[in-house]
């Protein structure tokens, strides 16, 4: 029982961290980014065939090299974040909204449809695994997955500090005053194209850090492990917890998760209808995002414009013009300035 | 050169189906402003839905057509009803999300009452024949004559009858057609069902022409009705139709020089061109800088 809470819990703990990274598109930019299991998909595969060695045929990828886990992790992130600095400069350059998310989702499928038929790079539908130890043998199997367990834990936190630390930072208050206002945005003098693809980059580059851990965790990696659909348990998981809100996120992935996989182990799968289970689960996923979006769209925990939680409720028009109007009156300002339709893009 | 010409051939089948469920899908759009998402999945509702119709109550092909035009029919009006009406009001991104839980919804309900193995019509492919350089089946001749058929009604349909003058109208503006004394929600549901009657339909001529339905073949279709009616103009049924017939044609070249497995790749690349010459549209006027529904 404790083995399987133990792989439980592993598994939300690096699930929490790709939901903050697809929040930080999603939530604080406004982004609907479909295209984000990709990014993940890309840091297990590059993390896997930099440190699982040469491959034997009839399997093929690139690369096959024996480096140290660390070294791999840090590769594999900066090739996933040049990977989504092409695929951000195409989608953020001039669409919004469903443009964008409809360039993701083509995106996403064009590479699903490449590498699950371009065997040279990941083995194809094959895909590629392969035992390696990040901490070099020497353990049990058990010592090593409570290790493994408590090293994603203590990591989650890391990274949940460092994101609810940019979350609360200037330009985490300046992201969502771009998400909610371009035009002022941009007439107060921020970039909008570059503070949108800076968020998107960092989002991406989260997801391809926790496909790293997870490639350590489950050793073995193919398309149907990745399928798009994949990922709309994450979505559940942010509309639960509540968009724009780390903590919440990470909260709505446990929570998700876990449920998940507990309620639905209680579904019987019987042999003759192996998709039986899926497939309710895939049905209650749906109808969670759809209730949620429908009657509390902000989630358990809601996103707190400009509050970092010392200085009481501010709205982020203040916040803003503080810096850039000196002025008592700036929300008129500011107003005004909407009102007489000055278009900036 | 011949297996350019058959392979034109071909595409010429697949675009006139695309082209019905790309019209669909931007009607869908026009109306009520949603890129569905769940599109697909009414497809594959028409194409089971013939399935059943032939092999439990072994109706003829005629007939199937109907029974998969009436299931589409009624599920673009269960998706108006229970879900797009709902949304309302709502960003356009909050509904193109919620139309994804409802994708998921359809495609497992689909998956658990016919299961994940494919299953195929048994109707008589008929002859081989040349016609010009093209070589078609009689089957295939009847695909693309009746995707015309249908194509030529819609158009009918859109300039012709009152309601779809009344269609127009609240594509336009929804408000300004509501207070001008047009019945908006029926005009948008009347839409829904048209939609979903002609993606029915093109559901079953898909699954006739591929010749294998699974419960994820109509998903596959979403990304190219998608690029279609994007890469011709997003809401405008006959800029999406020439969109529609350029997609065919390229993916079916594309197919012949290269593979027909990087299809999708090669709709993707053909999207992200237009989007970034022409993000309005191919066959719109007008240019903008930012694009946002």
């Amino acid at each position: 029982m404790l083995q399987y809470w133990t792989a439980i819990l592993t598994e939300a703990a690096i699930f929490a961290i790709l939901a903050m990274g697809i929040d930080m598109i999603w939530g604080w930019a406004g982004d609907f980014d479909l295209s984000a299991y990709a990014y993940f998909a890309l840091g297990v595969y590059m993390t896997m065939v930099l440190t699982i060695g040469k491959p034997h045929a009839p399997v093929t990828y690139v690369f096959g090299l024996h480096l140290f886990f660390p070294l791999a992790v840090v590769l594999a992130v900066v090739v996933v974040v040049a990977f989504a600095a092409i695929i951000g400069a195409i989608a953020l350059r001039s669409l919004r909204e469903v443009y964008f998310s409809i360039t993701t989702l083509g995106a996403v499928w064009a590479i699903y449809y490449w590498v699950e038929n371009y065997t040279p790079l990941f083995n194809g539908y094959n895909g590629v695994y392969g035992l390696f130890d990040p901490l070099g043998g020497g353990l049990s199997y058990n010592a090593y997955h409570y290790l493994f367990f408590a090293a994603c834990l203590i990591i989650l936190l890391g990274v949940y500090l460092l994101v609810s630390r940019i979350s609360t930072s200037p330009f985490g208050r300046m992201i969502r005053a771009v998400r909610d206002d371009e035009s002022a945005a941009s007439v107060y003098g921020r970039n909008v194209f570059w503070a949108k693809y800076r968020t998107y980059l960092f989002g991406a580059g989260l997801a391809g850090f926790s496909g790293s851990l997870f490639a350590a965790y489950i050793g073995a990696f193919n398309p149907l492990d990745w399928r798009p659909t994949e990922i709309f348990v994450l979505y559940a998981a942010i509309l639960v917890g509540g968009r724009g809100n780390p903590k919440g996120v990470v909260l709505g992935s446990f929570i998700v998760y876990v449920g998940f996989v507990e309620l639905t182990r209680y579904i019987p799968s019987p042999a003759a209808r192996p998709e039986l289970g899926p497939a309710l689960r895939q049905i209650l996923i749906g109808l969670l995002i759809i209730l949620m979006l429908k009657f509390r769209p902000s989630g358990l925990i809601p996103e707190r414009l400009g509050g970092d939680g010392t200085e009481g409720r501010r709205s982020w028009r203040t916040l803003f013009a503080k810096r850039t109007l000196e002025s008592k009156d700036s929300d008129v300002a500011l107003g005004a300035v909407s009102a007489s339709g000055v278009d900036a893009s | 050169m011949s297996i350019f010409w058959i392979s034109i051939g071909m595409g010429i089948a697949v675009a006139a189906i695309l082209a019905l469920s790309s019209v669909a899908f931007t009607l869908e759009y026009a109306v009520s402003r949603v890129v569905n998402l769940a599109h697909g999945e009414v497809l594959t509702i028409g194409a089971y839905a013939a399935y059943v119709a032939e092999t439990t109550f072994h109706f003829n092909l005629y007939e199937c057509a109907i029974v998969a035009t009436i299931f589409g029919a009624v599920t673009g009006m269960a998706l108006n009803y229970f879900l797009i009406e709902r949304f309302r009001g709502q960003k356009s991104l909050s509904t193109l999300i919620a139309t994804l839980g409802a994708s998921l919804i359809l495609q497992n309900l689909l998956l658990i009452a016919f299961g994940g193995a494919s299953v195929s019509y048994a109707f008589n492919q008929g002859n081989l024949l040349h016609v010009g350089p093209f070589l078609w089946t009689t089957l295939t001749i009847r695909v693309i004559i009746s995707a015309v058929v249908v194509a030529v009604l819609i158009y009918i349909f859109l300039q012709r009858t009152k309601i779809g003058k009344a269609l127009r109208a609240v594509a336009q503006n929804r408000e300004l057609a509501q207070v001008s004394g047009i019945p908006a929600r029926s005009v948008v549901m009347r839409t829904w069902a048209t939609a979903g009657a002609v993606s029915g339909f093109a559901g079953f001529l898909y699954g006739e022409t591929i010749g294998t339905i699974t419960p994820t073949v109509g998903n596959g279709f979403l990304l190219l009705s998608i690029t279609a009616a994007v890469g011709g103009g997003l809401g405008r049924p006959y800029p999406t139709l020439g969109g529609a017939l350029m997609l065919g044609l390229v993916m079916s070249i594309a197919g012949t020089y290269w593979s027909s497995s990087y299809q999708l790749v090669v709709a993707f690349g053909f999207l992200v061109l237009m989007l970034l010459v022409k993000p309005n549209g191919l066959f719109v006027r007008g240019k903008a800088q930012t694009v946002r529904a």
